[in-house]
């Protein structure tokens, strides 16, 4: 089932393309850092909800259906093969054998695990679903200069700062071990944060030259004429006589062939007519002035979630850091114990 | 005197041809004329255009002479994108030339490429849609648009280009006449009302020589005529190359005076002149040929639709009887293409049966429905599936497992009838247009079907072209195949048909001799269909007894030198 451009005028829809690309990765750090069962499972039901805001359930289900037996896999590996020391041990699969130890460890960790493939999965659908793919191409192309100098210096400044956090948080003993004084140890990881910033800042402002680009969005706008020819020319096949679904294999592959060829002359045409059609309308008039009519304008909405999302992954990380990062498996654990 | 687009000595070969395209070409075009150039297919007339636009020689390669100025720049030095500033172009296949995602984009996309700042685009879209009466189509996908909005569409993006000059090569050819009447309009608006350079091809000469101030005919790479359009039209028809539309010739015969003209001013003139006198005819419209009475496709019934929001088809009964041409007319979007994949089952309907010779077409499969009923589509291309002709021709026999004796005498015969029996050994791709349609058609004679369906075999064709497919399917129905065509040109259909069906909102809306329907002009305008040009002008003398279905200019003459006073 191929995920595409949905319509509408949901919160996720109303969301610039570049908080959604930007939700994604987060979403996906959060998944790694993340390793409780329960929070993550929020995670997921909070997208979820937001996914059957934006677009039909039937369909987002559709596609996670799916998913469902191959992740359950997964987790289910997780739970058999995850056997840390000194786990809390509750059974063997196999009765009267000494093999596959199940620990509560285990199936908390294949839970979480199950909950992590699914938030990722789910946040790119999500962000294919609701995001026009033109609007996909254009943050990732690079265009004429929207931002001042003094805005590209805030938003450096501002993910060195989360930098910063992150890597007091992740990396305490490394810095540590830095042979200088505490206060310079900070200020040469506050500074290298700062470097990487700029650098990250820089590479996403540069992004794909516009031939690229527009190429891009000239290719999702053909998918759906693409596909309509395809039909068109099975049509044209079946309505000759050939059983374009032969039970014969051999035969299946004959008939392929002969749908290969109108196909690709046709989409040969197709892409001499697009050039044709945009060499007419200028395209190399001075293509790296061009402008662009769509605008990417970050609302307030916008900067709430990345905020939510970056507030998200400072917290699991704090916890990861104050070791309580894992209450589900605490609380379980003390349950039993206790 | 200022020039906007000048040929001087032009010679162009396409890479790897022998022959010109262009031969010597000399043409200067004065600001805010509007010329028509014309000509059967293959005679230069689109290199002729792309030449204007420098698609010729920085697109296309291959070897070309003389100079090409547009408004003093020299094509061979500017680049395409610069002289799409200056040149607007629309090509014929309105689909072919969207390449966004949605309708604002696409009138944004020019625009865009020049650099100019957003509020102006905003603008320029705004404008644009506005002067081809597009507006609330901003978001709309431009390939799920009519083909009339298509191509305004493409108009729009053109516009927004602000060009000085524009050219046309048959904008009209790949529309209904619903879409062809809207197109028309906006070259009327964006071009000629506000003084803009027009260079248009067409075939379609009834609807453009009235807007045209000077007609070129080309041939073989040359231009055969050039002049204003009275002086054109008064110098005759070349057999082959230019025929006159009927109301011109119709005038220089009775009135002696060549300009273009309204039926209604034929009329009135020829009236004012003459007292009119009338005659007996005989007005019956029905007089259909003996065919047999067996019924051959019975369709009891059906009901389709696409999603749940419309309906296609909606209770659709029919029975074609054996050895019946059929033209099944509609505007598009009507269900004609919706109907007639029914019978070959590439569609099944939700309600309702479909009967082919007795099959039940719900159980039977469509490969083997194929052997009963050949299918022809719009475009050949989606239906050849080889390199050689002769290899083309017989695929089908092997798919359907004809004995390999037969192929040879079945090949022959399938060449034969449509007249391309010198192509035998030749490269598919090496064929025109006419000649592809022509042998998709010939890949479905090999398997003798009884019935044969044709989805609108002469889209984009030139008229000779057009009349040499339809003089095949009359023959092909006179030798004992039922025919169902599906066709925009009344013409041929009122000139081959005997039966005609009219489809509007998936519901058949008339169903009797083609001759009655096109007595009737209301129920015509109604469903957005074509009047003959004859028979528009036979509707004028309708008092005075000529019957209103003529549709050879041949028939009306008598009848015209008949109403007129005798001379002697």
């Amino acid at each position: 089932m191929a995920i595409e451009f949905q319509k509408g005028s949901s919160l996720l829809h109303e969301l610039d393309a570049r908080t959604k690309l930007l939700m994604f990765i987060g979403i996906t750090l959060l998944a790694v850092i993340i390793v409780d069962p329960i929070i993550m499972a929020i995670i997921f039901a909070l997208l979820y909800y937001l996914g059957t805001k934006a677009i039909d359930t039937k369909l987002l289900n559709k596609n996670l259906r799916v998913l469902v037996v191959i992740f359950s896999t997964f987790s289910l590996f997780q739970i058999l093969f995850f056997t840390p020391d000194n786990s809390y041990f509750l059974f063997h699969l196999i009765p009267f054998t000494e093999l596959v130890p199940v620990t509560v460890q285990g199936i908390i960790r294949g839970v979480a695990v199950f909950f992590r493939f699914f938030s990722v999965v789910l946040s790119v659908h999500l962000m294919l679903y609701t995001t026009a793919p033109v609007d996909l191409a254009l943050t990732i192309t690079k265009r004429e200069k929207d931002f001042q100098l003094r805005t590209d210096l805030l938003i450096s400044l501002l993910i060195g700062a989360i930098f910063f956090v992150i890597s007091l948080l992740e990396f305490n003993q490394e810095i540590k071990s830095i042979a200088l004084s505490p206060i310079l140890q900070y200020l040469i990881v506050f500074v290298a944060c700062l470097l990487l910033s700029f650098l990250v800042v820089r590479m996403a402002s540069h992004g794909l030259p516009p031939e690229m680009g527009v190429a891009l969005t000239l290719g999702f706008a053909t998918v759906g004429i693409l596909s309509k020819q395809t039909q068109k020319i099975t049509d044209a096949q079946k309505a000759r006589g050939y059983d374009v679904q032969p039970k014969n294999l051999i035969k299946r592959i004959q008939v392929l062939t002969a749908l290969l060829l109108p196909i690709f002359v046709a989409t040969l045409e197709r892409s001499q007519d697009i050039a044709i059609a945009i060499l007419s309308r200028g395209f190399d008039y001075n293509i790296g002035k061009r402008t662009y009519r769509r605008q990417l304008v970050f609302h307030r909405i916008d900067f709430l979630v990345m905020g939510v999302i970056i507030i998200l992954i400072l917290g699991s990380l704090s916890l990861n850091y104050l070791n309580i990062g894992n209450p589900t498996e605490q609380a379980i654990l003390s349950l039993l114990q206790g | 005197m200022t020039i906007d687009i000048e040929f001087q000595n032009v010679t162009f070969y396409y890479e790897g041809s022998n022959t010109p395209a262009l031969k010597d070409i000399n043409l200067s075009i004065k600001p805010g004329e509007i010329v028509l150039i014309t000509g059967p297919a293959g005679s230069g007339k689109t290199t002729l255009c792309s030449c204007i636009n420098g698609l010729v020689p920085h697109f296309h390669e291959g070897n070309f002479e003389g100079n090409v100025l547009v408004r003093n720049y020299n094509t061979k030095k500017a680049r395409i994108g610069g002289l799409a500033s200056l040149v607007g172009m629309v090509f014929q296949d309105p689909e072919s030339q969207l390449v966004t995602s949605s309708v604002a984009d696409e009138v944004a996309f020019g625009p865009e490429n020049f650099g100019i700042p957003r509020q102006d685009i905003n603008e320029r879209v705004e404008t644009a849609l506005k002067a081809t009466r597009l507006q609330g189509y901003e978001e709309r996908e431009p390939f799920n648009l009519s083909g009339g909005e298509q191509q305004a569409c493409v108009i729009a993006s053109v516009y927004a280009l602000q060009p000085e000059i524009y050219v046309m090569d048959e904008p009209l050819a790949n529309l209904d006449p619903a879409g062809r009447a809207q197109v028309l309009r906006l070259i009327v608006d964006v071009a000629k009302k506000r003084g803009k350079t027009l260079v248009i091809v067409e075939h379609a000469l009834e609807e453009v020589i009235p807007l045209v101030d000077r007609i070129v005919v080309m041939h073989q790479g040359e231009i055969v005529r050039d002049g204003t359009v009275e002086d054109v039209l008064s110098s005759g028809d070349l057999p082959q190359v230019f025929t006159r539309p009927p109301i011109i010739r119709l005038a220089e015969k009775f009135l002696h005076q060549v300009k273009p003209m309204t039926p209604e001013n034929f009329y009135e003139e020829i009236s004012s002149r003459h007292r009119l006198g009338t005659v007996q005819a005989d007005n019956s419209t029905s007089g259909e040929p003996n065919v047999n009475r067996d019924p051959i496709i019975e369709i009891k019934d059906i009901s389709y639709s696409y999603n749940q929001e419309k309906e296609a088809l909606k209770k659709i009964s029919l029975t074609i009887q054996e050895g019946e041409l059929v033209a099944l007319l509609g505007r598009n979007g009507s269900g004609k293409t919706t109907l007639v994949r029914h019978i070959i089952g590439l569609i099944k309907p939700s309600e309702g049966k479909i009967f082919v010779r007795g099959k039940d077409v719900a159980i039977t499969p469509t490969h083997e429905l194929a052997q009963d009923v050949g299918f022809c589509f719009q475009n050949p291309n989606h239906q050849i599936v080889t390199f050689k002709v002769r290899e083309e021709v017989m695929f089908g026999l092997k798919a359907h497992n004809v004995p390999p004796s037969e192929y040879e005498e079945r090949i022959h015969d399938a060449l034969e009838i449509v007249d391309m029996l010198d192509y035998i050994e030749a490269e598919v791709f090496d064929l025109g247009k006419g000649q592809k349609q022509r042998l998709a058609l010939a890949s479905v004679l090999t398997l003798k079907p009884r019935i044969l369906i044709i989805d609108e075999p002469t889209t984009g064709q030139d008229p000779q072209m057009a009349e040499g497919i339809f003089n095949i399917i009359k023959n092909l129905n006179e030798m004992g195949t039922t025919v169902l065509m599906i066709t925009h040109q009344m013409e041929y259909a009122a000139n081959y048909a005997h039966r005609a069906i009219v489809l509007r909102s998936g519901e058949i809306k008339f169903d009797g001799p083609i001759k009655t329907l096109i007595s009737n002009r209301i129920f015509m305008e109604e469903n957005y269909l074509d009047l003959p040009e004859v028979t528009k002008i036979a509707g004028q003398f309708k008092e005075h007894g000529i019957p209103s279905w003529l549709v050879k200019i041949d028939d009306i003459i008598p009848y015209i030198q008949n109403i007129l006073p005798k001379i002697d």
